[in-house]
């Protein structure tokens, strides 16, 4: 009984995580129908640039100053064809966002001379981790993604897999493929009782995961860019013309997932170490959204709570009987069952029909 | 304010579906297309909004102009927050998922202040049915009440000029009838309308002028009283008329001919 | 007309000369293949050491009493396919008798070649693997002779540890010892041979747990062995680029803090100190290679040679590498230490065979079965026999590891330090 609930409740926890990523890729799915395969690119990427802001990681000349250049002409663009500002404003601007990008990554930010106390860095720095995680995410929509407007999702789905490939081969040259420390060294939350033990790390996970899974439902549901982002995931042609912007909503949704992933990739780093050859682990979310449904936000939540509980119960029952790697796999056999029963998953939006 | 000079449009690079239209839109007036299936109509409104780039169309020549300005090749969203032109597509243009007031926020995105929730009541004012389901999602709406809120959110943009695709498609008579008196009271209040209409007898009735487009071309003008009293337009879009029904290849044909007139 | 018959004829001799004088000139070769890329991360320390060692053994080194050893080396990328299709590629296009050596480095690529190898080619291969399965009772030079180990096998550094509980076992009790170890074919290997063992000495097996070098967490594996009372928890797995292992180290230092974590060769090293940080302090591991790398890098061990010369070559040869550490330079001495370490190893069994007068295949088995060395004082001065195909030394090891406040940053330092003299284990009555 100890065992179950030890189990359960370890399950939950790491199945809040997978939930978050779950989430990102059904945000995508539902405003472009498009499934991003380079989310485990993203989880890494997303989790060096935490890194380089918290740990205060600085990078040589010649890939900070590609990198600045990059992000200057992204602005740029992004102010002047999206935004619409005038010339004389979004070069001015793009240059500033690209300087200070280059600051950052060259010189450091040193948080950690400014602030002593871990907790407060790390409460600084997620947020501005977050937000370059979303700009790059934006960036690679803006790149990848835009020009495939209105063509069909497919080729979307397969240009996400290749900007993996690249997205990898970009974080490898920048960052080397070795593993970096990652200590968080948040407030020791443990609760240890009697024979239960449920670690601070994910608790911490488990709660930051679900804190961002929540934000997120507030923004979806509660703000009007939120309203547009869901109207733009119906019908993007209605949207249009209905005086919302189709193109930039995708933008800001591709924002979110990315920064969704951050979060999420910051936690799983936390465990361990981080290192490029993680991006793996963001393929768990393949069964979170199969099994919630693709299109259903409640379901990412529920899907990954089932996929970390599944994972955990293989982990204490299964694998100790000599099924190692049963863990991997057990996700996959739930999946299959629950598609054979749902095929749109567990939540899938069943369509409406009018009565 | 609206004129459309020589427009030409095709599809996909190759299917040429609008062939040489010119037409113009007065202030204030209610303007009537009518054209069977596949005429072109919609196309012409998707040219006009600048929706007709997301439908991989291409305006190849001739120019659609607001006022003297050419709002050619910008992107919706321009020309509907700039020029106040607001384009309720056919088929009911609702977000089925969201819920109706949810819809009318959707439809202000793009204007969003204090005002809104003002307006939000106004159009409840002209369609009393939406205010009693406003909570509900769009997608169980019955087809009137799905309309009805699509012009419901065209309103919520502050349209100067509102295009109306086929807002009668697969409607009741009577609620036709209702959503028509509506148009005609929102054209009352200084609203330019550009109604297109296969409904040519209950559309004319509010109208002032009317166009009849036939393969991408205009065949017909006149004002609304004329285009009624037309033998042609009676026979192919009103229904009545002769009781011996010519072929329509020699409709098109004489139709042509009338036109050179 | 004459004269370009006299031309062609000119020509066509040159041609023939240019074909047959190489042949006439016999070369000493050797092939050696190092995982320099792959799923585990990018390791080309391997390849930098192997060469700054081969030219070092060429020119300064003397090369095989004079003459040079014309060395190629590969990169397989961790995949066994890609090693034996080298192998195959050199042994097709270079005769027998002047490939005289090969080297490899995977368990994985040692088992498809077993025929190639010991029966139809009859090359000496020197491979990293410390695979019990191939070098211990089981196998060995009976099965597989020209197969041989650069280090003990893992049965035996698993049966060191096991000896070293029972000498500090310190409470009432038999001491509860727990196997966790990577589902691989390496990590088997071992294992099975160290249960044995310990049972044989009379201690509780209390858990036996595989964790992949996939996981993303350790929670369940850590309660498993908290909940079988472990003392001791035996990690075989591998610490070289990856971040499972500090995964298990976090979560273990706090699931388990009371329990001694000790390990094998591949987490007795420089990672674990760098990425696991304070959790690894206390370990208790075993190596096959004197310690060459602490943090900082600065205080290396000076008293051992082959570690001196280790890093006065990689800072001779490589300074901006050996400056660099982590970020894109040698990210471990020992995988720079393993590079050198082959090329010695294959000057020393070439000139061992030449001086016998026999330098073939043959000749360098023979060299290499009746070698007695100290490997450049790498043992502390002490010598090895190759009799068993293995150098059969282990030294156990204990991690000290102390953060300190370096400008803005809190950093690790120290290192795994000696805490038994070297051990040769084919001298353990076990
Ligand atoms: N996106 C499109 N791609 C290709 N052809 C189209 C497209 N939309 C409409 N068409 C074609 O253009 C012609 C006119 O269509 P449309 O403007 O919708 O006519 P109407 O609204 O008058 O019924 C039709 O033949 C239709 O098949
Ligand atoms: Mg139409």
């Amino acid at each position: 009984m100890i065992d179950l609930i030890q189990t359960l409740g370890s399950g939950i926890l790491v199945g809040l995580v997978y939930a978050l990523l779950g989430l990102c890729i059904v945000i995508i799915f539902k405003a472009s129908e498009a499934f991003n395969f380079a989310i485990g690119e993203f989880l890494i990427l997303g989790s060096f640039l935490f890194y380089v802001l918290f740990f205060n990681e600085t990078l040589p000349w010649h890939r900070a100053l590609p990198l600045g250049v990059l992000i200057f002409l992204f602005f740029s663009y992004v102010f002047f064809f999206d935004i619409r500002a005038r010339f004389v404003i979004a070069i001015p601007s793009g240059l500033v966002a690209g300087f200070l990008i280059f600051c950052v990554l060259f010189f450091g930010l040193n948080l950690s001379s400014l602030v002593s106390s871990s907790l407060l860095r790390f409460i600084i720095a997620l947020p501005m981790g977050l937000l370059a995680a979303g700009f790059v995410g934006s960036m690679v929509e803006r790149i990848t993604i835009k020009p495939l407007l209105g063509r069909s999702p497919i080729s979307m789905t397969i240009i996400t897999l290749g900007l993996g490939f690249f997205l990898r081969g970009c974080i490898q040259l920048i960052w080397g493929s070795h593993a970096y420390p990652f200590f968080l060294d948040l407030p020791d939350i443990t609760m240890e009782m009697g024979d239960f033990l449920f670690l601070s790390d994910p608790i911490w996970a488990g709660i930051l995961s679900l804190l961002t899974f929540g934000l997120v439902i507030v923004f979806l549901f509660r703000s009007r860019w939120g309203l547009a982002i869901r109207a733009t995931s119906e019908d993007q042609a209605k949207a249009m013309a209905f005086g919302i912007n189709s193109r930039f909503i995708l933008l800001i949704v591709w924002a979110i997932s990315a920064l969704c992933i951050a979060v999420a990739g910051i936690m799983i780093s936390n465990f361990g170490a981080l290192q490029v050859g993680m991006g793996y682990v963001g393929l768990r979310a393949i069964p979170v959204v199969l099994i919630g449904g693709m299109d259903s936000i409640g379901g990412a939540l529920i899907g990954g709570i089932i996929v970390g509980v599944c994972e955990s119960l293989a982990g204490t029952y299964i694998e100790p009987m000599g099924l190692i790697g049963f863990k991997d796999v057990a996700p996959y056999i739930l999946l299959l069952i629950v598609l054979f029963i749902r095929p749109y998953g567990l939540f899938g939006t069943v369509r409406i029909e009018r009565v | 304010m609206l004129s459309i000079e020589n427009l030409r449009v095709v599809y996909h690079d190759v299917i040429s579906v609008l062939n040489g239209i010119s037409l113009g839109v007065k202030d204030g007036e209610v303007l009537i297309i009518i054209g069977a299936n596949g005429a072109g109509k919609t196309t012409l409104l998707r040219s006009i909004s600048g929706m007709i780039e997301f439908y991989d169309g291409d305006i190849i020549e001739g120019d659609v102009k607001m006022d003297g300005t050419s709002i050619k090749g910008l992107d919706a969203t321009d020309i509907m927050k700039r020029f106040d032109l607001t384009y309720v597509m056919e088929d009911r243009p609702v977000f089925w998922y969201l819920t109706i007031e949810e819809n009318l926020g959707a439809a202000s995105f793009s204007r969003w202040d204090k005002r809104v929730k003002a307006d939000m009541e106004e159009v409840f004012g002209y369609f009393p049915v939406l205010r009693s389901m406003k909570g509900k999602r769009a997608g169980y709406a019955s087809g009137g009440e799905q309309q009805m809120l699509a012009i419901g959110m065209a309103l919520m943009t502050k349209p100067k000029i509102l295009l109306l695709d086929e807002p009668s498609l697969g409607l009741a008579p009577l609620i036709t009838e209702e959503l028509f008196s509506i148009i005609s009271q929102l054209n009352q209040t200084g609203i330019t309308i550009m109604l297109v209409e296969q409904n040519a007898h209950a559309a004319l009735g509010i109208g002032t002028r009317g166009y009849v487009v036939e393969m991408g071309r205009i065949v017909l003008d006149g004002t609304a009283q004329e285009l009624l009293e037309n033998e042609d337009v009676r026979e192919f879009y009103l229904g009545s008329g002769k009781k011996e029904r010519k072929s329509y290849k020699d409709a098109k044909r004489y139709k042509r001919r009338k036109r050179w007139l | 007309m004459k004269q370009r018959a006299v031309f062609v004829l000119a020509f066509t001799l040159s041609l023939i000369l240019l074909f047959i004088l190489p042949l006439s000139a016999k070369e000493i070769k050797t092939l050696s293949q190092f995982p320099m890329s792959g799923p585990v991360g990018s390791l080309p320390e391997f390849g930098w050491g192997f060469i700054d060692g081969m030219n070092w053994v060429n020119n300064e080194g003397g090369g095989v009493n004079g003459k040079k050893i014309k060395w190629f080396l590969e990169d397989f990328r961790y995949n066994p396919t890609v090693e034996v299709a080298n192998f195959s590629k050199y042994t097709a296009e270079h005769p027998p008798d002047e490939l005289l050596m090969a080297t490899g480095y995977i368990t994985g690529g040692l088992k498809p070649l077993i025929e190639k190898v010991n029966k139809e080619q009859k090359i000496p291969w020197l491979d990293g693997s410390y695979s019990t399965e191939i070098f211990g009772a089981g196998g060995g030079p009976s099965k597989y002779p020209y197969y041989y180990s650069l280090g003990a096998t893992y049965g035996d550094q698993i049966k060191v540890l096991l000896k070293w509980i029972k000498e500090n076992h310190k409470g009432k009790g038999k001491p509860r010892v727990a196997f966790v170890y990577s589902p691989t074919a390496w990590g088997r290997d071992g294992t099975p041979e160290g249960i044995a063992y310990a049972k044989k000495l009379g201690f509780d097996v209390v858990a036996e747990i595989e964790y992949p070098y996939t996981a993303t967490s350790a929670t369940n594996e850590c309660m498993q062995l908290r909940k079988a009372k472990a003392q001791y928890v035996i990690y075989h797995g591998y610490s070289g680029a990856t971040s499972y292992t500090a995964i298990f180290f976090k979560t273990a230092r706090k699931i388990i803090p009371k329990a001694q974590l000790m390990g094998t060769h591949y987490t007795t090293g420089r990672f674990p100190i760098l990425v696991a940080q304070e959790a690894f302090d206390g370990y208790v591991g075993v190596a096959t290679r004197p310690f060459s790398d602490p943090v900082p890098r600065a205080k290396y061990p000076k008293d051992n040679a082959m570690v001196k010369m280790a890093h006065e070559f990689a800072q001779k040869n490589r300074p901006e590498e050996y400056k660099k550490g982590l970020k894109g330079g040698i990210k471990d001495m020992f995988l720079y230490m393993e590079g050198l370490t082959y090329a010695l190893m294959l000057q020393k069994a070439l000139t061992d065979a030449d001086n016998a007068g026999d330098l073939s295949r043959e000749g360098v088995k023979k060299a290499l079965d009746n070698m007695v060395w100290d490997f450049k004082g790498m043992f502390g001065g002490k010598t090895f026999s190759y009799k068993s195909h293995t150098i059969p030394m282990l030294q156990i090891f204990k991690a000290k590891v102390k953060m300190v406040k370096m400008g803005d940053k809190m950093v690790p330092t120290g290192g795994v330090y000696p805490i038994s003299d070297w051990i040769n284990t084919d001298e353990i009555q076990w």
